[in-house]
């Protein structure tokens, strides 16, 4: 991210509280130009209403949204000039296609002569330009997200807010429209805010993610930055699956711990800054991390246990295994789908790199 | 869902319509055309004499006209004040919201005739209406509003606002919020959200309400009876006069068949509005 241009949209300590409950909790938050930016957490969790105070919908109980250098925290909603995308299309049933995107240049005083050639070609963008004349209802849901977003974008806003705009849509056409959403941003360069409780939806699109857990920002980061080294035990557990050790740092070892868990295992683990001697941790490792490797056999892994497979299961891209090491504790383990499958019962080894142990502060699992 | 059984669900309604409905008023069409002699009563023969009667004298053609003007105004009056009733109760998360439901419902609760009579009290010559305009110096002599048309309008404008708000709130409710939301982000101020989206997707409630009302206050007897007077008729009175008072019973037959035909007439044509509203909606 260049530091020279200033944030295109940056939330500054904001706050907001729907009686005792504290749905935002003194959120910060730049997101630079032309960025994509995505909102996850679990539905309930601020997101959406982080998202509808940026578009002025709802009146921050305290902190500043500023756009391009400038406070807008108490501009009303129609003089923002952002767009926004709903979950529910919330398209104009009452107008054609052509007069929902057209809506917002209307309102901008845009003559219809310089109307028409722009929402064209919009409708061409996501391409729906032979639609134009239909009415909502008339399209599929795919169509209408495609007719929300065009709305959203004719008028060139300077930031686009996304509220889980896949999220209706059956699995298919939501990959292919991630895809278009993607090509879209990239072509036209707009900053994007996206929220979601959709992880792979956003480690996929975005340059940026920001783990959202009770109304308070819990890291911000890249995808592979949040995915690979997450910074709490929330942001570990809620983006992709993970296998958590709880146990106590046993001895520093250069650029390893030892850690010692509950019930006798020990696992090297590369070390992160500000862990001392004796204090608990939590060890998450990825199913995808583990190995599966046959009794006897296997690499020169540090960590490396026998495991008897307790449970197979096939998913075409993947197999998942849980397997239960000799001291009872059951791990779960998922092996590329090319590979051959170990079947049910097999005495098996597994192992795992010491810099694929995400070590996190605090005892309890 | 097999045709058959979907007749099976619907048949006792039908038979109710058919019964109570359908064979009443078809046997009112050969009355109407029977000629009737006063202190004889109804001759056989044939005659349209009461149909051109009702179409060409002044005196039916003003009480029609004057039956039609009620109805509008009626239902443009309960529409005015019933809308943003409506859309603050449909809308609000007051705490007063439920308490003014319950004073809009609170009306229908009461028995007609008794709500009529406190018009009365209200608009008569030296009634509370009057008695305040005077003290405020608003007027020098009392103001007719009783046995007239305004009295009427008063009345039942009152009268038929529940009705009005009842189906609007359902429409109001309706509407999406995203979408007014959604028009407000792309740059229309709440009045230009009111205008552009809120108002054309209410249209099926403010039809529908519009229709109700109409047809109520068309044919509502008691209210006009009662505010109207003796004197100044509408044509469900007078309709009620032809038969009880003056027995004449064709008459009143041609009378209440033309009545029928607007109510219905105009249920068609708004129901082909509606149809075209409902299509984008």
């Amino acid at each position: 991210m260049s530091v020279a241009r200033p944030p295109a949209l940056s939330l500054r300590r904001l706050r907001k509280t729907f009686g005792a409950v504290v749905a935002v909790d003194d959120v910060s938050l730049d997101a630079a130009p032309g960025e994509f930016l995505s909102l996850l957490g679990p539905s309930g969790c601020g997101k959406s209403t982080i998202l509808r105070m940026v578009a002025g919908l709802v009146e921050p109980d305290g902190g500043q949204v500023v756009l391009a250098g400038e406070d807008i925290t108490r501009v009303p909603v129609h003089r923002r000039n952002l767009g926004l995308v709903f979950q529910s299309y919330a398209l104009f049933p009452h107008m054609t296609v052509f007069e929902n995107v057209a809506f917002g240049l209307r309102r901008r005083g845009v003559g219809e002569t310089a109307l028409r050639p722009r929402v064209e070609r919009m409708l061409d963008l996501v391409r729906l330009g032979p639609l134009g004349a239909r009415h909502p209802h008339e399209l599929s849901g795919g169509q209408q997200q495609r007719v929300a977003l065009a709305r959203a974008l004719v008028t060139e806003p300077r930031v686009l807010l996304l509220d889980e705009p896949l999220s209706n849509l059956d699995a298919l056409l939501r990959d292919e429209m991630r895809v278009e959403l993607k090509r879209l941003q990239e072509s036209l360069g707009t900053t994007m805010i996206f929220v979601t409780h959709d992880q792979a939806e956003a480690l996929m699109l975005s340059d940026r993610v920001a783990v959202v857990d009770q109304g308070r920002v819990e890291q911000v980061g890249r995808p592979e930055e949040v995915y690979r080294s997450p910074a709490t035990p929330f942001v570990a557990r809620f983006l992709g699956r993970a296998n958590f050790l709880a146990g106590v740092v046993a001895e520093r070892d250069g650029g390893e711990v030892v850690v010692a868990f509950d019930g006798g295992l020990t696992v090297r683990a590369a070390s992160r800054e500000g862990l001392a001697q004796g204090q608990r941790v939590q060890a998450a490792v990825r199913p995808e991390s583990i190995r599966l490797v046959p009794a006897g056999g296997g690499t020169s892994l540090p960590n490396r246990f026998p495991a008897t497979v307790v449970f197979h299961a096939f998913a075409g891209q993947a197999h998942h295994y849980v397997v239960q090491l000799d001291d009872g504790r059951e791990i779960e383990v998922v092996a590329p789908g090319a590979e051959f499958p170990v079947a049910r019962g097999a005495k098996v080894q597994v192992e795992w790199a010491p810099e694929d142990v995400i070590l996190l502060p605090g005892g309890e699992a | 869902m097999t045709r058959g059984r979907g007749w099976g669900l619907l048949a006792p309604s039908l038979l109710l319509l058919l019964v109570a409905f359908l064979v009443p008023v078809g046997m009112m069409v050969p009355t109407s055309f029977r000629p009737y002699v006063p202190l004889v009563g109804i001759t056989r023969g044939f005659t349209a004499g009461h149909y051109v009667k009702l179409v060409t004298d002044l005196y039916y053609l003003e009480i029609i006209g004057r039956t039609l003007a009620l109805g509008f105004t009626v239902t443009l009056l309960t529409l005015v004040i019933g809308y943003p009733v409506a859309f603050f109760l449909a809308r609000s998360r007051s705490r007063w919201r439920s308490w003014l439901t319950i004073l809009v419902v609170f009306p229908l609760l009461l028995n007609l005739v008794v709500r009529t009579f406190g018009w009365i009290a209200l608009l008569a010559q030296n009634g509370l209406v009057n008695q305040a305009l005077r003290a405020l110096g608003l007027v020098d002599a009392p103001v007719k509003l009783l046995f007239n048309f305004a009295g009427l309008l008063i009345g039942m404008t009152h009268i038929f606002l529940p009705f009005m708000v009842l189906v609007l709130i359902g429409a109001i409710q309706n509407i999406p919020r995203d979408v007014e939301d959604a028009s407000r982000v792309l740059g229309a101020s709440w009045g230009a959200t009111f205008v552009r989206v809120t108002l054309p997707l209410s249209a099926p409630g403010i039809l529908s309400g519009s229709i109700l009302v109409f047809v109520l206050a068309i044919s509502a007897l008691v209210t006009p009876r009662l505010l109207g007077g003796p004197t100044y008729r509408v044509m469900s009175t007078l309709i009620y006069d032809e038969f009880l008072q003056r027995l004449n019973w064709p008459a009143g037959s041609a009378q209440a068949l033309l009545l029928t035909v607007m109510v219905l007439a105009l249920i068609l044509i708004s129901g082909i509005l509606a149809r075209r509203v409902g299509a984008r909606v």
